[in-house]
């Protein structure tokens, strides 16, 4: 009779396994809505909208790195893309596949190099080359360019994260473009095509969903993204005032000072983790449906 | 006849334009990859050598030359425990949704939240972890952050889980069960045997995902500089990590210690590149 | 009697007059990285004809149709030589512009391959690419090659929805009216009936009738019974050789060589 029993417990225990995993997402959630709870019904909607960030008097407004958090994803997102499809386009269409294949895999393994190596070569080595190089000469100019010549500002935070997410959206995009039959590619160079028309009157229209869910899945990651920007944004929480000035994320906040936070600065925190949480999951959400539906 | 020329000569310029820019985005990104490796390897090659693994790391103001002793081996065994609830967990879950209910509305549920679970900022799973664990036993444990790494791995692990068993084919289940077995031998049996080194390489790829996770760390296991007498008493305070010591150590202005830092980058990230190579070489050995 | 080998056969070429001749295969051969598809093919074909290639699978037809407008520089690795006449140039010199040369050799694959894009821009794709014309000229342009490939009654009402969202027989006729919009010398077909159903199919057969008028036509086919009905000229290959070439009534009825007899009579293939 053990055999009657034993199905039964085994779909059981699976049954378990699957739902905790519901389990841990809604209590991510629900803790994340009960801690923060005592910061925003404290402030209200100046917590979302109000830029002064003062743990020393206990007033919190989260504006600023929420700014910090979108405006440094979307410049990540602006580098990475056209580079992503460019190196996407040239393995699968110009280059020898002998070549392709040892390229794709190194960059596919760069992809999972923890991306605190990536912080600190931007702490390290970046911000210093490009406060010298770049924003020291052009300092003087002024307006989108102003900010002190140290390298840790939005900008270099933002090539960090270009860098970092440049590997995986790649990845991505070459998957695409190697699930298109190749009869359609034959067929628009059997038009006479040139492998620019090809690519993009043909090939790029074949997979745009994908492409785009691909995207947002990048810009999801750059959003989220807590070491590689913590060391080198500058942790000011301000809104920025120019491409060169210093800047916060949600997430760097979070590393940054919860060590040293006290009850309501704690609760602030975690009011920055939920509103961090709402951001990635409506573009995760969008990224995870344009991808499924991407279908001929 | 000349309009007709001139236009295909412009047609190629542009195409020619074109080739050359996606060219031109290969070596920009494959360059900026060989930097930061380059970095890695010249700065952290000289900070390895047998000190690293026997010293634990230094304190303030101290003139010890120092290790990553106790942090290599608090992420062992933070990673180690992570590992053993992600695989459980994981594969009963990818099983689930692969042999059980998959198909069932809530099957749809899971893995969609499984998908979120899998791009959640890993920080908010630190924030978690430190709510629900933490603040009630009053205090940062190896403990807390094992189980905030297991939460990262064990979705990569039900995914990959799931998509080894969808490819074994159906005549594997039928055969099972028309020898009379239950289901529950047949997966064991012959599924979970089959589907063997894709399993492992799903552990693998969450493994190298929570090797270098620092940011869920900072807030549930912390830091810490002494390694306990006893070794199963590791986790129960403050524990260090090799990538918690690295944010540190770099963050400070000690030469010696940002030093550390950059031996801990090349510890990492070769044990992330190692595992990541031995998972997809058990997948490729799988698919002949 | 030989297998594997086709050392010991006399191939026979029957060509056409050559004053009717459009393009000349002459000694081609054929190489996938080390490997070599074809040995030494000739391949006379004659304008504003029907020229069908048979053989069974693997014998290098599809290979032949795809030197013909340049595909295979798709893909490093693969190369022919040999000379292949066309309009007094040799196709396979490196220095002819293949755009120019696939704009007037088009091609239909096995599978329909419609773009994404609307049943109008599918079929005015080509043109576009290849000289700008004004809206009421593109529209007789997508009229006449879609009345041509026998789809416009069924689409008339929907130009501007997907070209995804037609049936395969419709697909396959889209593709074609797509080829023919740029008003090609050559029209090479490869297997364009073997994923369709039979009513589809002789829609199909009855379009190829007709363009044959306009078009030179050279198709690939594992179908006999259309080589025969369709087909003015006829080349059986083997093994990467041409074997037997020449009229479709002769090489079906009196075949010259005993290897095509025998495929045709349904010993092997």
């Amino acid at each position: 009779m053990r055999r009657s029993l034993e199905d039964p417990i085994f779909r059981y225990v699976a049954f378990s396994a699957a739902t905790l995993l519901l389990v841990v997402l809604s209590g991510l959630i629900v803790s994340l809505a009960i801690g923060s709870w005592p910061a925003l019904s404290k402030f209200g909607p100046a917590f979302l909208f109000s830029s002064n960030w003062d743990p020393a008097n206990e007033v919190f407004g989260a504006a600023g790195p929420i700014v910090g958090t979108l405006l440094s994803s979307f410049l990540a997102l602006a580098f990475a893309l056209p580079i992503a499809l460019g190196i996407a386009i040239f393995l699968t269409q110009f280059c020898p596949p002998a070549i392709a294949q040892p390229i794709a895999i190194m960059s596919e393994l760069l992809a999972g190099i923890p991306s605190i190596v990536y912080g600190m070569w931007g702490l390290f080595v970046f911000a210093p080359w490009f406060s010298e190089h770049i924003q020291t000469p052009l300092s003087g100019l002024g307006g989108i360019f102003a900010g002190v010549p140290n390298g840790a500002n939005i900008f270099t935070a933002s090539v960090i994260l270009a860098i970092m997410i440049l590997p995986y959206m790649a990845a991505v995009f070459r998957e695409l473009f190697r699930s298109i039959p190749p009869q359609v590619r034959e067929a628009a160079f059997g038009m006479g095509a040139t492998p620019l028309e090809a690519v993009t009157r043909v090939l790029i229209p074949y997979v745009k969903k994908g492409m785009v869910g691909a995207t947002m899945l990048g810009f999801g990651r750059a959003l989220g993204e807590t070491m590689a920007v913590t060391f080198i944004i500058g942790n000011s929480h301000g809104f920025p005032t120019s491409l060169f000035s210093s800047g916060s994320t949600l997430a760097s906040t979070i590393a940054n000072e919860f060590a040293e936070a006290g009850v309501m600065h704690t609760s602030a925190l975690l009011g920055l983790g939920l509103v961090l949480f709402l951001i990635t999951f409506g573009v995760l959400a969008i990224a995870r449906w344009l991808l499924s539906s991407q279908r001929y | 006849m000349i309009a007709n020329q001139s236009r295909a000569l412009r047609r190629k310029a542009a195409s020619w334009l074109f080739t050359s820019a996606c060219l031109v985005a290969t070596v920009i990104a494959l360059t900026a990859l060989l930097l930061i490796l380059w970095s890695l390897v010249t700065q952290g090659v000289s900070a390895i050598n047998l000190e690293i693994f026997t010293n634990d790391t230094p304190g303030a103001a101290s003139q010890y030359v120092g290790g990553l002793r106790n942090a290599i081996l608090g992420s062992i065994m933070m990673c180690g425990v992570a590992m053993l609830i992600a695989i459980g967990v994981g594969i009963l879950a990818g099983t689930w949704l692969a042999e059980i209910g998959g198909n069932t509305p809530y099957g749809h549920a899971v893995r969609f939240l499984n998908d979120v679970l899998l791009s959640v900022p890993s920080i908010l799973v630190g924030l978690f972890i430190y709510q629900l664990l933490v603040v009630p036993m009053n205090g940062f444990s190896g403990w807390a952050g094992a189980i905030a790494l297991a939460i990262l791995a064990t979705p990569i692990v039900a995914r990959t889980t799931e998509d080894i068993l969808n490819l074994q084919p159906n005549s594997l289940r039928e055969a099972g069960m028309a020898l009379g077995a239950s289901q529950f031998v047949t997966i064991r049996r012959v599924i979970w045997k089959a589907a063997g080194a894709g399993l492992l390489t799903g552990g693998l790829l969450g493994f190298a995902r929570i090797s270098g996770e620092t940011a869920p760390l900072l807030l549930t296991s912390l830091n810490n500089q002494f390694l306990p007498e006893e070794w199963w008493n590791m986790l129960s305070g403050p524990t260090a990590s090799v990538p918690v010591v690295m944010y540190n150590f770099a963050l400070s202005p000690d030469d010696v210690w940002i030093k550390l830092a950059w031996g801990g980058a090349l510890l990492v990230a070769a044990a992330v590149l190692g595992i990541n190579v031995l998972g997809r070489w058990l997948a490729r050995e799988k698919k002949m | 009697m030989s297998d594997m080998t086709t050392n010991d056969i006399q191939s026979v070429i029957v060509p056409p007059p050559a004053d009717s001749l459009v393009l000349e295969v002459k000694k081609v051969n054929f190489f996938y990285g080390a490997n070599q598809a074809l040995h030494g093919v000739d391949l006379p074909v004659k304008r504003h004809a029907i020229t069908a290639l048979i053989g069974p699978s693997g014998c290098g037809k599809s290979t032949l149709l795809r030197i013909l407008n340049r595909i295979y520089d798709l893909y490093p690795g693969q190369r022919a030589d040999g000379q292949i006449l066309f309009d007094g140039m040799d196709i396979l010199s490196s220095k002819v512009d293949v755009t120019a040369l696939r704009a007037r050799v088009g091609m239909v694959f096995q599978k329909p391959t419609p773009f994404p894009m609307s049943i109008y821009d599918n079929v005015a794709f080509g043109v576009r690419l290849h000289g700008a014309k004004s809206s009421s000229e593109m529209d007789e342009i997508v009229e006449e090659s879609l009345r041509r490939a026998a789809l416009w009654d069924e689409v008339k009402d929907k130009l501007t929805k997907s070209g995804l969202g037609l049936s395969g027989g419709q697909q396959q006729r889209l593709c074609v009216a797509r080829g023919i919009a740029v008003n090609p010398e050559i029209l090479l077909l490869d297997e364009p009936a073997s994923a369709l159903d039979p009513i589809s199919t002789a829609k199909l057969e009855d379009t190829l009738e007709e363009l044959k008028r306009d078009y030179t036509i050279v198709i690939v086919t594992h179908n006999l019974q259309q080589a025969a009905r369709l087909s003015d000229y006829t080349g059986f290959m083997y093994l990467g050789k041409m074997i037997e070439f020449g009229p479709t009534a002769d090489l079906f009825v009196t075949p010259k060589v005993a290897k095509t007899g025998e495929y045709i009579g349904g010993r092997f293939g």
